[in-house]
């Protein structure tokens, strides 16, 4: 054994890390960009990853060619609407699942903490991250691209207006990423912090809808409505006979009024303000989508070059009809009185008995020309996504806010049940 | 109380930690301790499990604000100036954690970088220290390869990338085979004699004997100061003396008036220094007695820890 005792230590190359002062939490751009390449270094997948990523890439490049095969040369936006709402989708479970596991699972395998111990500040572990998450998914969604290039040219939607739809479902993800690293700095287990970020992710999703249908309870306007019918239990052979033909004639004069007894009925009816709660489904990551796509107005869709309404015209057309709220003709609801249709002084009551074939045809059209009148205003009602990306920037922001917090040492205090290293 | 610490703490005292206390909610897992290390020494760490080591340990590294007390390394105070504590320090975690798929060399590189040093010149750093826990063979090998041991190593080199002027090493004899050992051993008084303050943990007391200037016992969450120190004093002038005639030696020793433990094959006595102890065995050896074997009993830390009697936790 060579025990020779040391004469002088081995030459190190000399280092000289900057000095450093006080104790920084703000990001810096080389930290960020250090801790990404770092990230995504250590989530370098395997030969078999990138096999089956091929495979999937692959297969979905053929149900492509298949499907341009087998389709009509007509316009049609619903499939390129369904690949972007699957591409949200897809987003929101790999985003949070990649994220959820960052913090807590480098904690417990004990490489978190020598990173802390660096010049690396919290803002830099945090956000580079964040953007390491978030590449990973955004590679991991470019597998359905072909999806998108296909659905795209058949859809009549212009470049731009895809562009601005993938941007903001680019950035719903990066916000879900975000909820995912802050559960995964508050959780101590890996299994918490995942369903917890699945659940957030969940409560956006279809939460808000159930909120909705629960909080449309609420802002519902009951009043108590009175309908005055005849007593037809009460009448006699001939004494209904003779209504039955007066209904025929639409002559109701013959009648005796002290025949036929008037009875009341008293209900409650509701009318729903969804006006005051539509700002729940604009919070809703599918509708903010939906909100971002190209307004198509039911009746010039074909002049415009576009495919005939599809998913996301449909709901804009739903969410617009619940931002406007209640009609006119729905708040002010008549009550029914068959009373006086028959009795009644008022001459007016009884006029739609008397229109003409013509006049009941012309009646008819207006009725339809409103109707239209009406869908065509919901249809083209300005596009809301404000609210949903203005949800999930905050949400974003406090994420960070949260994940920065719990990386900055010293710890004041410590996740139950975990060790610092 | 702070000024004071930084000014008494000049370049000689790297560490100096005074009635620091921390508690994880109803767990008071250090109550009062008290240390320092001067630069350029090594000082043990020493305590049963669960005693408070590894959480003064991270007070001291900057991971963890401490209740109570005051801190200083290298003249930074934690509370004023936490990034510069953590700069100064290179810390092995009791925990062992590595980038699995990154090789050695690669990990080493990045850990520099996250230091601000330039790529180049981490690289460079990396693959000497890589040589200087002999894992050069290691460099572009995933670190999912190494063993315990290589681990134990990686993560040591990994404290120096930064060429830390104070080094908290928590138990890093833990896992490493009997060369090893010897290797860190020599290694860690390498690393004192370029100056660095060195504070370790360890269970190993036998090789803490040999490589540490100055030992700190804790127990219960405190640090045991002058007593432990007495007793490791004591310790280290108690000499085994074996022979073939064990009850002429106790016979010998006891008509001069000498104190003496009796032992399974001789006594034990009680001689200060080296010197006394040459000549002890010299006057034995002249009065007839048939030595066989003489020396210090074992490790004096391990002695002292046995001899604190304080309970496991």
């Amino acid at each position: 054994m060579t025990d020779t005792p040391v004469v002088a230590p081995p030459q190190d190359s000399t280092v000289h890390p900057p000095a450093r002062r006080g104790n920084p939490w703000h990001p810096t751009l080389r930290g960020v960009a250090l801790m990404t390449s770092i990230e995504l270094r250590r989530r370098r997948p395997s030969t078999k990853g990138y096999i089956l990523y091929g495979i999937l890439f692959a297969a979905v490049i053929g149900i492509c060619i298949l499907a341009a095969v087998l389709s009509t040369s007509d316009l049609s936006s619903t499939n390129l609407e369904l690949v972007l709402i699957m591409v949200l989708g897809v987003g929101m479970l790999i985003a949070p699942s990649l994220s959820a596991t960052s913090i807590n699972g480098d904690s417990g395998e004990g490489v978190l903490a020598p990173l802390q111990m660096s010049h690396l500040t919290a803002g830099d572990i945090a956000f580079g991250k964040l953007i390491a998450s978030w590449l990973v998914s955004v590679i991991a969604l470019l597998a359905l691209s072909p999806f998108l290039v296909y659905a795209f040219t058949k859809s009549g939607w212009h470049l731009d207006e895809l562009a601005i739809t993938l941007g903001a479902i680019l950035f719903m993800v990066l916000a879900f990423t975000a909820v995912g690293l802050a559960w995964s700095s508050i959780a101590a287990r890996a299994v918490a912090s995942v369903s917890l970020a699945h659940l957030t992710t969940g409560f956006f999703a279809v939460g808000t809808l159930v909120l909705f249908a629960v909080a449309g309870t609420l802002v519902t306007d009951t009043k108590t409505v009175t309908e005055y019918y005849i007593d037809w239990g009460a009448l006699s052979a001939e004494e209904e006979d003779a209504l039955d033909e007066a209904y025929m004639s639409g002559d109701f004069s013959e009648l005796d009024p002290a025949d036929y007894q008037c009875i009341e009925n008293e209900w409650t009816t509701g009318v729903t303000h969804t006006d005051r709660i539509a700002w729940l489904l604009l919070a809703n990551p599918v509708v903010t989508i939906g909100e971002t796509a190209p307004i198509v107005d039911p009746e010039t869709w074909r002049e415009d070059g576009r495919a005939q309404p599809g998913v996301f015209a449909q709901m804009h057309s739903m969410v617009s009809s619940a931002r406007l709220g209640p009609q006119d003709d729905e708040i002010d609801y008549e009550p029914y009185n068959e009373c006086e249709q028959l009795f009644g002084t008022t001459a007016s009551d009884a006029s739609d008995e008397e229109l003409t074939p013509e006049e009941q045809e012309a009646q008819w059209e207006a009725d339809q020309a409103e109707w239209d009148a009406y869908q065509q205003e919901l249809a083209n009602l300005p596009r809301a996504p404000w609210l949903g990306l203005a949800v999930q920037a905050v949400l974003l922001a406090g994420s960070m806010l949260i994940v920065v917090r719990r990386l900055r040492v010293p710890y004041k205090k410590l996740r139950s049940g975990t060790r610092v290293a | 109380m702070t000024t004071t610490i930084e000014a008494s703490a000049g370049v000689r005292e790297a560490i100096v930690a005074r009635g620091v206390a921390r508690s994880f909610g109803s767990v008071r897992a250090v109550e009062d301790a008290t240390l320092t290390v001067p630069a350029g020494s090594v000082t043990a760490l020493i305590g049963p499990n669960g005693c408070g080591k590894t959480t003064l340990m991270l007070m001291l590294s900057g991971l963890l604000r401490p209740h109570h007390g005051d801190i200083a390394i290298a003249g930074h105070d934690p509370k004023t100036d936490a990034a510069a504590v953590r700069a100064a320090i290179g810390w092995m975690p009791d925990q062992l954690g590595s980038w699995d798929n990154m090789t050695c060399l690669q990990t080493l590189t990045l850990m520099g970088r996250a230091y601000r040093i330039p790529k180049e010149a981490a690289r460079e750093r990396g693959a000497q220290l890589l040589t200087r826990v002999h894992l050069e063979e290691f460099a572009d090998r995933p670190s999912r390869v190494l063993s315990r041991g290589q681990k134990q190593r990686l993560s040591l080199a990994r404290a120096l990338v930064h060429d830390p002027q104070v080094l908290l090493l928590d138990e890093p004899a833990n896992g490493l085979d009997p060369r090893s050992r010897v290797e860190l051993r020599d290694l860690v008084r390498e690393l004192a004699a370029e100056g660095r303050a060195v504070l370790i943990s360890s269970h190993v007391l036998a090789e803490l004997d040999e490589m540490v200037d100055d030992a700190v016992f804790m127990s219960k969450g405190r640090t045991l100061g002058d007593e432990a120190a007495t007793m490791v004093a004591h310790a280290r002038t108690r000499y085994r003396v074996d022979a073939l005639d064990r009850d002429n030696l106790l016979e010998v020793l006891a008509r001069f008036g000498i104190a003496a433990e009796p032992s399974g094959t001789g006594a034990i006595l009680s001689i200060d220094g080296e010197e006394k102890a040459a000549e002890a065995l010299a006057w034995m050896v002249n009065q007839g007695v048939r030595v066989y074997r003489f020396g210090p009993v074992g490790s004096a830390l391990e002695q002292t820890y046995m001899a604190m009697n304080e309970e496991r936790r």
